[in-house]
């Protein structure tokens, strides 16, 4: 065979929870995948990947990875397993699954899932359906986005925002809460094209990141103390009236009770809350409401303190107080997952939800399994699909002594045997994105995308979406759901007719690989300039028509019932965190230092942690911390440290740098637990207590004290 | 963590790569460009972009390459950003055939 005849190019969508769903050439030769590239026509990803996504046709090929069904030959955890065929795979989860159904009832059973796949098909919502009409407990999905989502749409309704390349015609631009260069690399550009055109960009964050160093401005914030520096702004702009009054009269609620509030805020308060100088914050305040247009990406760290929701919820007051939708470029963007007509209901399956049906939260997974939470039925059964909680969910202790239990039957998901796979009694092997069809869904730009796959997956690995399919016609249910090809299921699952997909297909997308879906094009989009804001009121609400607290429906397989409930102030606040010396001197006084945990630069969460050349590009767990307090408790860099808790701990290698504030110590998330010198790493010490909207992790709201490792 | 310039770009100086750079670290004196090692992000787009391989991994660097990592950090942080594409050097043509990469 012609090598070069054989050589083609495949489209597809990169599947990572990441906003940048940047568009794939697949290289494909001789039936192997030998390359992955970006697209250079698609404006966001610009023939360019990220350091993530180097290699990816060899992950693929990892020799680690799981080709067969296991089962479990050893103790729990001990990671030791033999092959199995799925027949015997499948049959073994429907004869347990169904002996826990006759003895407790199948909410016995629960889902765990989050976006370790961001697509229609495969991803958050890909087993939904199947545990809806399985009847199970239903699993709220809220490691992230879920606390941004509740205040985002308590104030502008489920709104796209502002366009991540509209951000060109900016000139005043305020990143909040989150380190682009990092997380957000093929937003980025975007907004270097703006400083080179003149535009201020501001950038808000505890730490000086990568990203604060290429900004104009560095704010740098305590953690969990957005929410008064937003105020503060407010504050400024109220008092020296650099509100758009016209604005504010058409298109707002609640104004009268937002001044009032927002008067509690003075610059000098609010310095001795966030630690910046008051003339710093009536700069700020000045610069932002002058300098139109005038643009907010919000991150989503600002949501991971128990007043992050309130937080949102006063940054995105800001546009409206000033006008600043009115202009293209201007306004706030938080994410535009919004706008894609996607058919979720069909995705879901709501109605088969049984009336009643309970709610477990996936960050309560450790209380759900140990007894901590108070549950009639007790869990008996954890399926885990695209998430690794041993890594991501905070409480690590208390989750893996909850997976340990020899009662609880754990079927996993997955492609390699990570800390949470290791504890399962039956894992399935998962297809990688190179071998499967999706739609991705994306929360960074407005271009639908099609992956297409490129290669077979190795013959006993299988995408999600088919792997429901197998245990739906296992545990017997004849619904004709599961009857459709993945191609009529996206035929399905988008409203194809709807004006943002006129002249898009999925036989278009088959040819194009994406295309922008019909939502003003970045030049001339400003979806609120009159008002038209998607909340009750059709205003944007400072002072919400929404008094209790819900998670959006999303995030819990569209279930409308059982919503935490518990009341919200309607207008945004400062909510002090759980854990600081303000609010808990008592704990400060043992654990006196702040902890945040960010996004590793070369992992995607925890995936690519187990990979050799990524482990190098990322270096070990490391614990940075500022030169005062590592003078105090005579640390050097280099020395090992263990990061602790009443929680738990986890040791790392110090790094002593002046990017922190005192006080505040940071190491990244995803290092895998069993390749840590301790066996544990960051959400060892990382607190299960929600944030007040939108049941949010407090990942950023935790107190630690650091020390040498005993020798 | 850094990709940087190595010795290729001397008498070429296509400068390519500053065109897909998502985070501008590319800083040049009159003679080739140097990658700031502070605000690289690893991401490759230069790599393929450049048209006589000049651009490598810190990690993909043969022995008598190495030193590039110590030149790259000292030399671009003093000098200015070079942003946009810039006519190559009069020498850059004969350099790439010399190098057989056109």
């Amino acid at each position: 065979m012609n090598a070069e005849i054989d050589t083609r190019i495949v489209r597809g969508a990169c599947p990572h929870d990441c906003p940048d769903t940047c568009a794939f050439e697949y290289h494909v030769k001789g039936g192997k995948l030998v390359e992955v590239t970006g697209d250079k026509n698609h404006p966001m990803t610009q023939g360019r990947l990220c350091v993530k996504l180097k290699d990816f046709a060899g992950h693929h090929y990892n020799p680690d990875r799981i080709l067969t069904p296991l089962k479990r030959v050893g103790p729990k955890g001990s990671r030791q397993f033999e092959p199995i065929s799925w027949t015997e795979a499948l049959d073994t989860i429907r004869d347990r699954w169904n002996a826990i159904i006759a003895e407790y009832g199948a909410q016995a059973i629960m889902p765990h899932a989050y976006l370790g796949h961001q697509g229609t098909l495969n991803g958050l919502t890909a087993g939904d359906a199947f545990f809806n009409r399985l009847g199970s407990t239903v699993a709220e999905k809220t490691y992230c986005e879920s606390g941004s989502s509740t205040a985002w749409v308590m104030t502008v309704g489920p709104s796209g925002g502002l366009d991540i390349e509209s951000f060109v015609h900016a000139k005043y631009i305020i990143v909040w809460g989150m380190n682009m260069t990092s997380t957000n690399i093929h937003g980025w550009p975007f907004i270097v094209k703006a400083q080179e055109a003149g535009a201020k960009v501001v950038v808000i964050d505890p730490v000086q990141t990568r990203t604060a160093k290429a900004a104009d401005w560095h704010v740098q914030i305590r953690p969990g103390t957005d929410g008064a520096l937003a105020l503060g702004m407010m504050n400024v702009i109220i008092a020296e009236d650099l509100v758009d009054h016209d604005y504010v009269e058409k298109y707002t609620l609640g104004y009268e009770e937002l001044k009032e509030r927002a008067a509690l805020y003075s610059p000098e308060r609010v310095y001795e809350i966030t630690g910046i100088p008051a003339a710093d914050i009536i700069t700020l305040a000045r610069e932002y409401a002058t300098t139109p247009p005038a643009a907010i990406r919000e991150g989503v760290a600002i949501e991971r303190s128990r007043g992050g929701g309130q937080a949102i919820r006063a940054i995105t007051c800001l546009p409206a107080l000033i006008g600043a939708w009115r202009h293209v470029g201007g306004g706030a963007m938080e994410m535009p997952i919004w706008e894609f007509p996607t058919n979720f209901d069909r995705i879901c399956r709501p109605d088969w939800i049984r009336p009643g049906t309970r709610v477990i939260n996936e960050l309560d997974l450790g209380a759900a399994l140990t007894g901590e939470l108070p549950l009639d039925p007790p869990i008996k059964s954890l399926f885990v699909y695209n998430s690794n909680p041993m890594s991501q969910a905070p409480a690590q202790a208390k989750i893996a002594r909850g997976l340990e239990r020899e009662d609880l039957f754990t079927v996993v998901s997955e492609l390699f045997i990570t800390d949470t796979a290791k504890y399962a009694d039956i894992i399935l092997p998962s297809a990688m994105q190179g071998e499967q069809l999706d739609i991705m869904v994306t929360w960074g730009h407005l271009y639908i995308s099609l992956n297409q796959p490129a290669i077979s997956p190795p013959p006993d690995c299988v995408p999600n979406v088919e792997m429901f399919r197998r245990l739906a016609k296992v545990m017997g249910f004849n619904d004709d759901y599961w009857d459709r090809s993945d191609w009529e299921m996206l035929q399905d699952f988008y409203d194809w007719d709807s004006p943002a997909l006129q002249g898009i297909t999925l036989e278009t997308l088959k040819e194009t690989g994406w295309a922008r879906i019909n939502v003003g094009l970045p030049h001339e989009r400003a979806p609120h300039a009159e008002g038209n804001f998607k909340t009750p009121s059709g205003k944007c609400e400072f002072k919400s028509s929404v008094t209790e607290n819900f998670v959006v429906p999303v995030w819990r397989s569209m279930y409308e019932g059982m919503q935490p409930g518990e009341p919200i102030d309607p207008l945004p606040d400062y909510v002090p965190g759980y854990e600081s010396r303000e609010t808990n001197p008592e704990l400060a006084k043992r654990y006196p230092l702040s902890i945040v945990s960010p996004k590793a630069h070369a992992f995607l969460n925890s995936q690519y942690a187990n990979e050799k050349p990524k482990q190098k590009r990322q270096g070990e767990q490391t614990v940075f911390m500022h030169p005062h307090d590592a003078a105090a408790r005579r640390i050097e860099t280099g020395a090992m440290v263990r990061v602790f808790n009443d929680r738990g701990h986890f040791d790392g290698r110090a790094e002593i740098v002046d990017a922190l504030m005192p006080g505040l110590v940071m190491a990244n998330l995803g290092h895998w637990p069993s390749f840590t010198s301790s066996g544990t790493a960051v959400n060892s010490i990382s607190s299960d207590a929600h944030c007040g909207m939108g049941m949010a992790g407090s990942y950023s709201d935790n107190l630690v004290e650091v020390a040498h490792v005993a020798a | 963590m850094t990709h940087v310039v190595t010795k290729n770009c001397q008498a070429c100086r296509f400068t390519d790569c500053v065109t897909v750079c998502p985070v501008a670290c590319f800083h040049g004196d009159d003679e080739r460009l140097y990658i700031d090692p502070e605000v690289c992000v690893d991401c490759s787009a230069c790599i393929p972009a450049c048209p006589v391989g000049a651009i490598k991994d810190e990690f993909d660097l043969s022995d008598d390459e190495e030193q590039w990592i110590r030149i790259n950090a000292a030399r671009a942080p003093i000098l200015p950003v070079v942003r946009a594409k810039q006519p190559p050097l009069p020498t850059a043509e004969a350099r790439r055939s010399e190098l057989g990469l056109n």
